[in-house]
């Protein structure tokens, strides 16, 4: 019964399988080790009329794409379906959530993408900007419990569970949302805080160095005081009142927007200093 | 567990609708509620994730039913679903309070692969039992009664040993659980295999209907009945709903619409069309001996 079922994802993932052609069907059947009663029905016309599930399964899995990265689809043309056949073919979709096949087909084509000169060196950068959309609109809640609203330099900060800090070689962020546009984005490094606003929008802010180098750490779990210290030693910058004025500004602009929580009173090892 | 799902079940009897974004706002922001005797959802759109439309769904149900119809248990695959999958699933189903759940009688995984589309089983007694296996595990892991339904097929993968209706009454027997029958599907099978749907209908028993679906379908150029969801019911599919429900009385019938979706009231001036047919089944049933 296995041999069927690997048939069948076979036959709407994998590479097209002309129905007409004796020898391919023989060999894809006995690639599958199919039954030969099996085998039989699907050579007598079986196998013509099972093609259309192909057609369904992929033009599902291809909107579902097409809805979470409109303009890496329309810049891409042909290239994308080369690539998306790829995926289909050499990986597949893992996951139960239509949502996160355009994650999946993504992952698939890092190294990929990079590597062929057919592919502007934007568009990875373009394709997670876009993507990470839908992805902010869909991350769980995070519970308020253990927090308070006062940041303290010996403890954690806690974000919502909606943010994304975003490194790019390109300002893909600057584009227009048109889909026919084909305008290069600026080549410069470029540093997102992506957030889900309380009205569920998905935000970006483009940051400084500092406040990328601090978010990273805080995101990562460091306490405030420490993440400022190493941050401002990762840009070899002395910290002086006003690096640290900005990056107050930065985290009390952030907990405005509804991104920033407070300071986490509970970590996994038990309580933070600031809930004793 | 059945018991408790024929109680919910003439609670929810009558016609509701399958929730779709594409209206949520507009219900939400009516001053009365409509006029639906339950919102059908579909648990993955809205499980392990936050966001605007669990908190929709949240509202919602201060004012409506919902059950649970779900889209990847993938009923007839070799492996079982993760069980973080069934976890998730189980978590959903209890937070909108559904009385039963119900996946599609159908391969939906290869292994580790999700192929979103339901795709036809090989029908035969092993995948029958296979999938009657399947289901009272699931049942007993999600905590609520489970339902399958028939869905529309457009070609037998292999060799089949057991009719349509045959495969179905199995996996009704050996499962113990109960059966969504989509009465849509039913007909489009009986134009694309070429059968009597009503008769179809007859050789099923009836008694295990849990629930039924009725919804649009599309016909090729080449003449293969596509179950697409996207366009309005037709007059024969209405009155094999009547004769239906002449047979298995009062049952919460679901109206699908998942694609070309129209304005709200339009969607309801058909639910009222549905209304109608499902009433004078109801009507003929009271007539019956």
């Amino acid at each position: 019964m296995r041999s069927l079922e690997d048939a069948i994802a076979d036959l709407t993932l994998g590479p097209l399988l002309d129905a007409d052609d004796k020898l391919a069907v023989d060999t894809w059947l006995s690639r599958h080790g199919v039954e030969k009663h099996d085998a039989e029905q699907l050579r007598n016309g079986g196998l013509k009329r099972l093609m259309v599930y192909r057609r369904l399964v992929r033009a599902n899995l291809r909107s579902a794409v097409q809805v979470a990265i409109p303009r890496v689809v329309a810049r891409m043309g042909a290239l994308f379906d080369e690539y998306f056949d790829r995926f289909l073919a050499e990986r597949g979709p893992r996951t139960h959530y239509l949502r996160d096949v355009t994650t999946e087909f993504l992952d698939f084509c890092t190294g990929h993408w990079e590597t062929d000169p057919r592919v502007p060196a934007y568009m990875m950068s373009l394709a997670r900007h876009e993507s990470v959309v839908i992805e902010l609109n869909a991350m769980p809640v995070r519970s308020t419990e253990f927090v308070t609203p006062e940041l303290t330099l010996d403890n954690p900060v806690r974000f919502i569970e909606a943010t994304r800090l975003m490194k790019h070689d390109f300002a893909v962020h600057e584009l227009s949302e048109s889909d026919s546009d084909r305008t290069a984005p600026a080549e410069r490094p470029v540093a997102l805080f992506g957030y889900r606003s309380p009205e569920h929008t998905t935000r970006f802010l483009e940051l400084t160095p500092m406040a990328a180098e601090l978010l990273r750490r805080l995101l990562a779990g460091s306490p405030l005081g420490n993440a400022l210290n190493d941050a401002a030693k990762a840009l070899d910058i002395p910290l002086t009142q006003p690096v640290i004025d900005g990056s107050a500004r930065v985290l009390a602009d952030l907990a405005e927007r509804g991104a920033l929580l407070g300071t986490e009173l509970r970590t996994e090892q038990g309580t933070t200093n600031a809930a004793r | 567990m059945l018991v408790d799902a024929v109680a919910e079940q003439n609670q929810l009897a009558g016609v509701g609708l399958g929730l779709r974004w594409e209206f949520l706002d507009d219900v939400l922001d009516r001053d009365q509620p409509i006029d639906v005797a339950f919102f059908e959802v579909s648990p993955e759109n809205y499980m392990r994730r936050g966001g605007y439309y669990p908190e929709a769904l949240e509202r919602l149900g201060e004012s409506y039913r919902f059950v649970t119809h779900g889209l990847t248990l993938s009923l007839g695959a070799v492996d079982p679903p993760a069980a973080d999958y069934l976890d998730e699933l189980q978590r959903e189903v209890r937070r909108l309070n559904s009385p039963w759940h119900s996946d599609h009688l159908c391969l939906s995984t290869a292994g580790s692969l999700v192929l979103h589309e339901l795709l036809p089983l090989k029908l035969c007694e092993a995948t029958a039992q296979r999938c009657a296996d399947r289901l009272r595990a699931i049942q007993d892991r999600l905590g609520v009664p489970m339902a399958f339904e028939n869905i529309s097929w457009y070609a037998h993968p292999g060799a089949q040993e057991l009719s349509e209706a045959d495969f179905i009454s199995l996996v009704l027997e050996r499962s113990g659980c109960g059966l969504l029958l989509d009465v849509n599907n039913v007909y489009v099978n009986s134009l694309n295999h070429g059968f009597d749907a009503a008769h179809f209908i007859a050789q099923l028993p009836l008694d295990r209907v849990m629930q039924l679906h009725i919804a649009g379908h599309f016909t090729r150029d080449d003449g293969l009945v596509i179950d697409t969801h996207g366009a309005r019911v037709i007059d024969p599919v209405l009155k094999l709903l009547t004769s239906t429900v002449e047979s298995t009385g009062p049952v919460p019938v679901l109206l699908e619409r998942d694609n070309n979706i129209p304005p709200l009231p339009d969607l309801l001036a058909e639910l009222n069309v549905v209304r109608r047919a499902y009433d004078a089944g109801l009507a003929a049933s009271r007539g019956r001996p």
